[in-house]
């Protein structure tokens, strides 16, 4: 749930509005959650009262249908609160976090089955109720998931980490590369080298909160300077592309590459220490392309080489990478949506590759016809669809 | 054809006599949808019982209109306050993901338009509503009217064969500014009409939602169905009241003859039966214009009095005009609208159409004009024999001074879908 708190050193807007949408998403979950599913009459639950010794009493015979519990928090420390099969194998409703004192509902609809309600304290006692039988079916019962323990993600992080490391001197030397173009005045090289080093470093689009505040220096859009594009300072690759494709001389851009390899340089250097939320991997899976439909596909992101179709490219190889680590986790909570998205994705980017024109060069998104663009943003829109699941489906769970 | 006690009549003048800014409403959907004088009888009781029912605990409207039947609500449904059109490209890749997008459009419009509690979410995934209406939806009037373009019968789907007869893509009329239009044509049209307009927002962001790799969106308009000022027929943005004389189907027999398409009749294909032709038309009106012209060139342009309604030859707004005994057009000018769009002979009696059209109002112009006009919304059953001709006999009369096609499109709206096992499109994919 602290995933998307904006406790991330300063990110470029996009990011930020990224972190805040989530708040409100999860919030409506809640609000969602907690309203009586039935309309003005209550669906059947009634009240549940937990505190450190029990985890309440429910109703021992439950019909198939919306139920809710109205669980009062009676401990003098916080509880986060499961339904749960009886087997303990599968969680359907949550509430993340109940304080002390405090009631909210814990809603959803069931069918038949035998479940139960778990509380877990914060001071760390984990109790299970007594068995609930819901009998009878129900339309629109949700699907139950394997919970997740947050010791699960060490691993894919630690995995995800050592990509990072191995990519990143290849961007050092991508950045190096365009650099010295600039210093012996070869421009028409510049260009091409530019969008080798963009790529690189858009490839590793999972990291931008990993890679605290050398993200806005290295690739911080123009939105939000208080010049715009002529603000004075503005560093990195798009500020690059800025000049690249808009005249500037070498003279004037070669402080800038030498800021970007200064700033690459000192990323490489401090990607050790730098901390990687567990919790941003799976909210990385779905946001890298949600920032790609903006920014990339949108053209936002154009400062003129038109290649902003090569970034959404290098952003679905991004994903893939993401969801390669995660896949151990997702296997066995959704195998159906890893099978989709493991055919969806590489789909998606041979339609994506498949906009370059006969010379390999891209198409700017501004000239993509309607037809191609009512495609591409379809079959992005469903990938979307589907790749939101992924943060709530790998939210720790402890103990549920 | 509104609610369950559409035919109770004992519940209706106490209902009336409560008088609401609601009932107000919708006695006005009525006028809209029917013609003024000879107001058919089911559609007046229909109506009536509406404003009568009590409002049952459903948020913003009570009205629940039925999904299912024979033909599609929002057609012969009275006007609700709201309204949404959009056209959409089918980006479906084949035949079976074509009729995957028919069976979505389906289950949402079925659940959107009933209202009630929604889903529950499960643990994975973000809500399944956006909440916008609450957590229990309204039905508040909700109809979604599902047609399809020319251009759906193109060589993608194996559907030439079964395009209805009478399908073209809008050709431009002489008056037409459409050059450089970005409002034209499209694969399917959803017209979304509510009660309110959030309810319309609602629907429609659920079912692009649900349909993202089947269709993506081209064009919306958004249209609002104006009160009775202060009585009558509402008025359109020229200030005259607009939809006066319209076709009475609340009548069968008219419906038949004018409305709904029947299968194997005038070379249509037989899956057609209970559709209608749709046309949508975006209608800029001059205001600025319009606003420095005298009273009484307008009235001439239009063929009725501003004030009251009234065509130029009587005295209220149900008066019928009486061509015949005006054959120099001395008190109704031959060209004015009304007497070249409805001239009231024995051979304009099959073209008349059902209008269900909207006022819209979005934003500015580059000289700082008002982007106003009229989503001119019409449904026939032949649009060659109907709204075409009457269209080609508008050409050139003095009113296109003032107004502005900038887009829109024909469609052909499906049959209806009979119950809980049929869908959308049945009868063309069998």
């Amino acid at each position: 749930m602290s995933a998307r708190t904006p406790s991330a050193p300063p990110a470029r807007p996009a990011r930020k509005r990224a972190a805040l949408a989530g708040l409100l998403l999860l919030s409506a979950t809640a609000l969602i959650g907690s309203a009586p599913a039935g309309g003005s009459a209550a669906p059947p639950g009634g009240k549940l009262r937990v505190d450190t010794n029990s985890c309440g009493t429910p109703g021992e015979r439950l019909p198939a249908g919306p139920l809710a519990f109205s669980v009062t928090n009676d401990s003098k420390v916080f509880a986060t609160l499961y339904l749960i099969s009886t087997d303990g194998k599968l969680a359907y409703a949550e509430i993340p976090w109940l304080g002390p004192g405090k009631t909210l509902s814990l809603a959803t609809t069931l069918t038949g089955g035998q479940y139960a309600v778990r509380c877990v304290f914060s001071s760390g006692p984990v109790l299970t109720s007594g068995p609930v039988a819901v009998v009878g079916t129900a339309t629109g019962a949700v699907a139950g998931y394997q919970p997740m323990g947050d010791l699960e993600m060490t691993a894919p992080v630690k995995a995800y980490r050592a990509y990072v490391r191995t990519a990143l001197p290849e961007l050092l030397s991508s950045g190096r590369t365009l650099d010295a173009d600039v210093a012996r005045g070869d421009l028409a090289a510049a260009r091409t080298d530019w969008l080798t080093a963009h790529l690189d470093y858009e490839r590793l689009g999972a990291a931008y909160s990993s890679f605290g505040d050398f993200d806005q220096s290295l690739n911080g859009l123009a939105n939000g300077l208080p010049q715009g594009v002529d603000t004075p300072g503005w560093t990195g690759f798009f500020a690059l592309e800025h000049g690249l494709w808009h005249g500037w001389g070498a003279d004037r851009l070669r402080p800038v590459t030498q800021q970007l390899v200064t700033d690459i340089d000192g990323l490489v250097q401090d990607f050790p220490s730098e901390d990687t939320d567990p919790g941003d991997l799976p909210l990385r899976a779905h946001e890298i392309l949600e920032n790609a439909l903006q920014s990339q596909l949108g053209g936002i992101a154009d400062y003129g080489s038109g290649t902003t179709l090569a970034t959404l490219d290098a952003n679905v190889q991004g994903t893939e990478k993401v969801l390669d680590i995660l896949a151990p986790l997702i296997r066995p909570r959704d195998p159906g949506l890893l099978d989709q998205l493991n055919r969806q994705l590489p789909a998606f980017q041979a339609e994506v590759t498949a906009c370059r024109a006969a010379d390999g060069s891209w198409t700017p998104s501004s000239r993509l016809a309607t037809a191609q663009r009512q495609r591409l943003d379809g079959d992005l829109g469903r990938l979307l669809e589907e790749l939101a699941v992924l943060p709530n489906l790998l939210t720790p769970r402890n103990h549920a | 054809m509104i609610t369950p006690d559409a035919s109770d009549a004992d519940h209706r003048a106490p209902a009336e006599r409560t008088a609401s800014a609601q009932a107000l409403r919708r006695r006005a959907f009525l006028r809209g949808a029917t013609v003024g004088a000879a107001v058919g009888s089911g559609a007046l009781a229909g109506a009536f019982a509406a404003a009568a029912e009590p409002e049952p605990d459903l948020g913003p409207s009570g009205r629940r209109v039925p999904f299912h039947g024979p033909h599609q609500a929002g057609i012969t449904t009275p006007i609700q306050a709201a309204a949404s059109f959009v056209s959409f490209n089918v980006i479906a890749p084949d035949r079976a993901a074509l009729e995957n997008l028919f069976r979505t459009l389906t289950e949402r419009i079925r659940a959107l338009t009933a209202g009630g509690p929604v889903p529950a979410t499960d643990l994975a995934s973000p809500p399944t509503d956006s909440a916008t209406l609450g957590p229990v939806l309204p039905a508040d009037g909700l109809t979604v009217t599902v047609s399809v373009g020319a251009s759906l019968f193109d060589g993608r789907y194996g559907l030439a064969a079964r395009k209805p007869a009478r399908l073209d893509p809008m050709p431009v009329f002489p008056d037409d500014n459409l050059v450089g239009s970005k409002e034209l044509h499209g694969d399917l049209s959803l017209q979304i009409c509510a009660d309110s307009r959030d309810t319309v927002m609602h629907a429609l962001r659920d079912i692009t939602r649900h349909t993202r790799s089947g269709m993506q969106p081209n064009w919306k308009v958004d249209g609002f169905h104006a009160a009775p000022r202060p009585s009558g027929t509402p008025r359109n943005q020229l200030g005259f009241k607009d939809g006066i004389a319209n076709s009475d189907v609340g009548k069968a027999a008219v419906a038949d003859a004018v409305l709904w398409t029947h299968g194997g009749a005038a070379g249509e294909p037989a899956w057609v039966e209970g559709g209608s032709y749709q046309v949508v038309r975006i209608i800029r009106m001059l205001v600025e214009f319009w606003d420095r012209v005298s009273l009484h060139e307008q009235e001439k342009m239009i063929g009725r009095r501003r004030e009251s309604g009234a065509p130029l030859d009587g005295t209220a707004e149900s008066d019928l005009p009486d061509y015949r005994a005006d054959s120099q057009g001395l008190l109704i000018p031959m060209n004015a609208h009304i007497r070249l769009a409805n001239p009231r002979t024995p051979e304009s009696a099959d073209q008349q159409i059902l209008r269900r059209g909207y006022n819209y109002d979005r934003g500015l112009d580059t000289d700082g004009n008002l982007d106003v006009g009229l989503i001119f919304c019409c449904y026939q059953q032949d649009v060659a024999r109907q709204f075409q001709t009457v269209q080609q006999r508008l050409a050139g009369e003095p009113l296109v001074d003032y107004i502005s096609p900038t887009g829109g499109g024909y469609f052909f709206t499906l049959p209806g879908v009979r119950d809980q096992s049929d869908r959308l499109g049945s009868a063309l994919f069998a």
